[in-house]
């Protein structure tokens, strides 16, 4: 016995692979099921019928009309961003952990050589991969129709767009995965993630509307509390981006020009930046203590 | 190779694991043996960093808790059944894991024939039968030649002949230098596979014995549990009594009163007779009986 | 210093040029003048004065005291650093590139005599006294022709001061780069009748202005980024016509003026702090046709107008495109018309600041209404008119123009919900705003040019680029199975 004792006592060696290859590896396997599963298509196929249903219309009304530059394609295409791209990353993110804790993969894949972090994070990675695959296709495609059309769109414009729903998407994404490390089956994970994506598309501002008229919100904190919802930092930024100001949106947003100048955009991405990095770290300290079963 | 120092693990108020201290040297072999809830699936997981735990284990000389994911490259692990993303092809789940064990090359067909399944790289898992999954797991276990097995009830889901054949294939590989723990409840498995045997009962360590003594501990006789269809059921109580065996039907199969040295012959007047069992189980006499209550 | 001195001895040398092709003309041209802006022989380029000015200052001053009344003075290309007055009926005549320079003091051009005319000069860097309003070219007399200048950083460009008949036409006028509250304005009539301001560029002024100044035509002049693109004030029976009014704080204001027809006019983007494509306060008699309003804060904004009930306000076939809020009254505001116009995607199309009645306006005339791309209505007789009256009924503007602020929030699914209930709950649907008692189902054709589009191929290979992004990751997601060999080894 104390043989024993004392040859178990010698560290062997061991080889494991490195955090990146290990995040690549299962970001593969996450990106490569992500992009066969049956929601994430019909995800991606709402998103391509209502953005090409937005350029298309929104094509033909202005275009006929000589309105090149204009055109209210942009806002239109921002609509369909904040409805879709929320709930196809919360869902997404909502399955990413939950699903396999309960199917009894989750056991399998930590019984290996790989730290936690790296199982969040690689899955984090597959699963943004898609999301970029499905809202870049979207709006690709929208820009070629739009192209077609008549070209009301600035292409510029269309690039922003895409490069902040991506954004969007991420900082959904986070918390959908964080929803996921959360809850114990799979099937609460998603009802949250759906609760959640209605309260922020509309709970949210529906409360900052009832605020403001019943509470006579003064205009910095209708600001500053709209700045913290990230589907309105999305669209305030998106805005700013196309017309290098956010005028359209009123008193409100005449006031944060003018308060805020050139740190508005970094404003709006300091509050996606934050929805994407806090709970996606708050979803790693969770994954960590909890057990995978 | 495995040092684990007063482990305790408790679910709430339900103690899985209480103070068990076990250790297993390079190329032994250690089975822990207890019926279910014993407490076999829950040090394993603990040793493989899977629970959080009281306590200290290090595998290999490196704490589990503190350096989970090096321990663990020291680790092959088949569970009681591969639950694994079923769409995977085969080779893609091969290649998947061997990545993640940091295997630079890795030669598809030696690796299936290794383990009984050549030529299903392209199969995906969804379509492979119980035996060929176990098979898979352990082929995946065994990537990048780790020097300790873990296996956690591999033969529980399979059935008499994929048992048998796995059991085989357990053999001689550990015969190579590897060190392996294992749970069962399998008392057949224990003796072919095991140098020594922890027996655990509720969580506790009941006695550590090396596995000549195993079968004395056990007692004089166990029971065997055949499970098998209800059509040959009768037939096969005929042909025992016939044989001097005192069987009994309950619920989904037949008990069958076994001396200590005679285990296996029940099931191998049945496949002489062509009469195909399921499934089967040994039981100490107490948990048969047990068992037959329930039913009552 | 020495790059500055090199252009002016260039200046000079070419001057000698244009005083030899004056000899060729049959113009009147004293010779000692013309000598006058020959570099002496032994003297280099170095040669100026000691505060720095050059050797040509004063050149035009004196070619213009020695010429007589309805001379034409050619002026030689060169800088000239001088500031000018004319005082007798002649014509000033740019040869090549003149550039006068008023090295950032006081006004450059005085036009104190009637009939001159002034063209082709470069007038740049005049003082930036807004009291003393200096100005690059002021003119204090009738029948002045003011052509094809530019105008650079300038406090004010073209002031008419009581300067009737003038023509002002082809000039290119931009301001200096300033607060908008310490820039001048780049047109100035006041008082100044029956004045052709035609084919001028005006940029980063303040305003192009009218003050008290009747019959004077304004058309096919391009305004950018200034404060009001054209400001009328008392000003009457002006027409404004085939104008591009852009990126200024607003198009075109008129106040208190009467009889002013705006036609044909493009107004984009206009977004400044007040934002209107066109700005009307107590204005009457006036006529808004077939205009291009697009992408203003407001398109067309109506305070006090029309200002009597002599001749309805004429508001018709325009195009009001894709502003915030396509049409503002103010409360009070009746006696308007406003028939067979395009309101296209106003993201508001109708707005009564201050929840007030529309009643006193009409929104057809002769049975025929206005384009409404949110008319939900159909036209089963296909007679070209919608078979219901289109009526703006959406809970949210109600919202808006109750609250303001709540613009925040545009464009958020929200906004969609809310009007969603808005037309499901009929107890909370509010009060329709106006009423379109014969809403056409086809857009009005506009007589004015359209934008020149965004390329379309920048746009398609824009989208084809992202199209190849989601490719890549398609690609990523397999590549990791084209590292490996399906039979063999898995590198």
């Amino acid at each position: 016995m104390s043989a024993t004792a004392l040859e178990t006592r010698e560290a062997v060696e061991a080889h494991a692979p490195g955090m990146i290859s290990n995040v690549l590896t299962l970001a593969w396997r996450e990106l490569r099921d992500a992009l066969r599963a049956r929601s994430f298509l019909l995800y991606s196929l709402a998103f391509l019928a209502l953005g090409l249903g937005v350029s298309y219309v929104s094509a033909a009304s202005t275009g006929s009309l000589g309105l090149s530059g204009f055109g209210r394609t942009t806002a239109g295409l921002i609509n369909i961003v904040l409805l879709v791209v929320p709930l196809m990353a919360l869902s997404t993110g909502a399955g990413a952990i939950a699903g396999d804790r309960e199917r009894g993969m989750l056991l399998f894949l930590l019984a290996q050589p790989v730290s936690r972090l790296e199982v969040v994070l690689g899955k984090y990675l597959g699963l943004a991969g898609a999301l970029v695959a499905c809202i870049t296709l979207g709006l690709g495609a929208c820009s070629l129709v739009l192209a077609l059309q008549g070209g009301a769109t600035e292409p510029r414009t269309m690039l922003w767009l895409a490069g902040l729903s991506i954004l969007l998407a991420l900082s959904m994404l986070s918390v959908g995965v964080l929803v996921s490390a959360l809850a114990r089956r799979a099937s609460v994970a998603v009802g949250t993630g759906v609760f959640l994506w209605l309260a922020l598309v509309f709970v949210s501002d529906l409360g900052i509307m009832a605020g403001t008229l019943a509470m006579r919100l003064p205009v910095k904190s209708l600001f500053l509390a709209t700045l913290c919802n990230p589907l309105q930092a999305f669209k305030m930024w998106a805005l700013h981006s196309i017309d290098a100001s956010i005028d359209v949106l009123g008193p409100a947003g005449l006031y944060a020009m003018d308060t805020y100048h050139d740190a508005l955009p970094w404003m709006f991405g300091a509050s996606l930046i934050g929805w994407i990095v806090v709970p996606l770290l708050l979803a790693v300290v969770v994954f960590s203590k909890r057990s995978p079963v | 190779m495995i040092r684990v120092d007063h482990l305790t693990k408790k679910f709430g108020s339900f103690t899985a694991a209480g103070d068990i201290s076990l250790a297993l040297a390079r190329g032994e072999s250690l089975a822990l043996w207890g019926s279910n809830g014993a407490g076999k699936t829950t040090i394993i997981r603990c040793v493989l960093g899977l629970l959080s735990f009281e306590g200290t284990i290090s595998v290999g000389g490196r704490d589990i808790a503190r350096d989970g994911k090096r321990a663990r490259s020291l680790i092959g692990y088949v569970p009681q059944e591969l639950a694994f993303y079923d769409d995977l092809r085969v080779w893609e789940a091969v290649t998947l894991f061997a990545r993640l064990k940091g295997v630079a090359r890795v030669d598809l067909d030696a690796t299936l024939d290794h383990v009984g399944i050549p030529d299903q790289g392209g199969k995906r898992i969804r379509e492979l039968s119980g035996g060929m999954k176990q098979r898979l797991a352990l082929a995946i276990a065994l990537l990048g030649d780790p020097p300790l097995l873990v296996l956690d009830e591999v033969t529980a889901s399979l059935d008499v002949c994929g048992r048998a054949e796995l059991v085989a294939l357990l053999g001689r590989l550990s015969g190579q230098g590897r060190s392996l723990l294992f749970a069962s409840h399998r008392a057949d498995e224990v003796t072919s596979l095991a140098q020594r045997v922890l027996m655990l009962e509720k969580g506790r360590v009941n006695a550590e014995v090396p596995v000549n003594q195993f079968v004395a501990k056990l007692g004089a006789g166990s029971v065997l549990h055949l499970h098998m269809p209800a059509p040959s059921r009768a037939l096969a109580m005929e042909l025992l009594r016939g044989h001097g065996f005192a069987p009994t039907l309950n619920g989904v199969g037949i008990l069958v009163p076994v001396p200590a040295t005679q285990k296996a012959v029940p099931l191998r007047l049945l496949a002489e007779a062509r009469l195909s069992v399921d499934d089967f189980e040994l039981l100490s006499p107490r948990d048969a009986s047990l068992g037959q209550e329930n039913h009552a | 210093m020495n790059a500055t001195r090199s252009i002016l001895a260039t200046a000079s040398r070419l001057g000698v040029i244009g005083a030899c092709m004056v000899g060729f003309g049959s113009l009147r041209l004293a010779p000692a003048l013309a000598q006058d802006t020959m570099p002496p022989p032994s003297e280099g380029p170095g040669v100026r004065d000691a505060a720095g000015v050059a050797l040509n200052a004063g050149v035009i001053g004196r070619l213009i005291n020695a010429a007589k009344p309805g001379d034409t003075i050619l002026v030689p290309a060169g800088a000239y650093r001088e500031h000018i007055r004319v005082d007798r009926p002649l014509s000033l005549i740019a040869q090549g590139r003149v550039v006068i320079d008023g090295m950032g003091s006081g006004d450059i051009v005085e036009i104190a005599a009637p009939n001159v005319t002034f063209r082709g000069f470069i007038v740049r860097d005049t003082g930036i006294d807004l009291d003393k309003e200096n100005a690059a070219i002021r003119v204090l007399a009738d029948h002045a022709v003011i052509e094809n200048n530019t105008l650079e950083d300038i406090l004010f460009g073209i002031d008419l001061k009581q300067a009737p008949d003038a023509i002002v036409r082809g000039n290119f006028i931009g301001g200096k780069d300033l607060d908008i509250a310490r820039r001048g304005d780049g047109l100035r009539l006041w008082r100044s009748d029956r004045a052709l301001v035609e084919r001028n560029t005006i940029h980063d002024g303040r305003d192009a202005i009218l003050w008290y100044s009747q019959n004077v035509t304004v058309r096919n002049n391009t305004s950018r980024r200034c404060r009001y693109g054209f400001h009328l004030m008392y000003s009457d029976d002006v027409l404004i016509e085939n104008n591009e009014l852009t990126h200024n704080s607003v198009g075109v204001y008129l106040m208190y003026s009467k009889g002013v027809a705006l036609r044909g006019n493009r107004l984009l983007a206009n977004r400044g702090p007040s934002g209107y494509g066109i700005g009307l306060k107590e204005t009457d008699q006036f006529s808004i046709t077939d205009n291009l309003i697009a992408g203003n804060r407001a398109g067309v904004y109506l305070d006090g107008s029309p200002f009597t009930n002599l001749k309805p306000g004429d508001i018709s076939h325009n195009t009001i495109a894709c502003n915030d809020v396509g049409l503002t009254f103010l409360p009070s505001v009746k006696g308007n018309v406003i028939a067979a116009n395009n309101f296209v995607d106003n993201i508001e199309q109708v707005c009564v600041s201050g929840r007030g009645e529309l009643t006193g306006n009409e929104f057809a005339a002769k049975d025929r209404g206005n384009f409404w791309t949110d008319y939900a209505g159909y036209d089963a007789d296909r007679d070209g008119i919608g078979d219901f009256a289109h009526e703006s009924v959406t809970l949210f503007e109600n919202l808006l123009d109750r609250e303001p602020k709540l613009r925040l929030l545009l464009f958020s699914p929200a906004q969609q919900a809310i009007e969603f209930v808005g037309r499901a709950i009929p107890a909370i649907r509010p009060e329709p705003k106006f009423f379109d008692p014969a809403p056409l189902t086809s857009p009005v054709r506009v007589a004015t040019n359209s934008s020149p589009a965004p390329s379309r191929l920048a746009l398609a290979i824009s989208g084809l680029g992202l199209a190849s992004v989601s490719s890549l990751v398609y690609l990523a997601s397999r590549a990791f199975s084209l590292t490996i060999r399906r039979k063999g080894t898995v590198a």
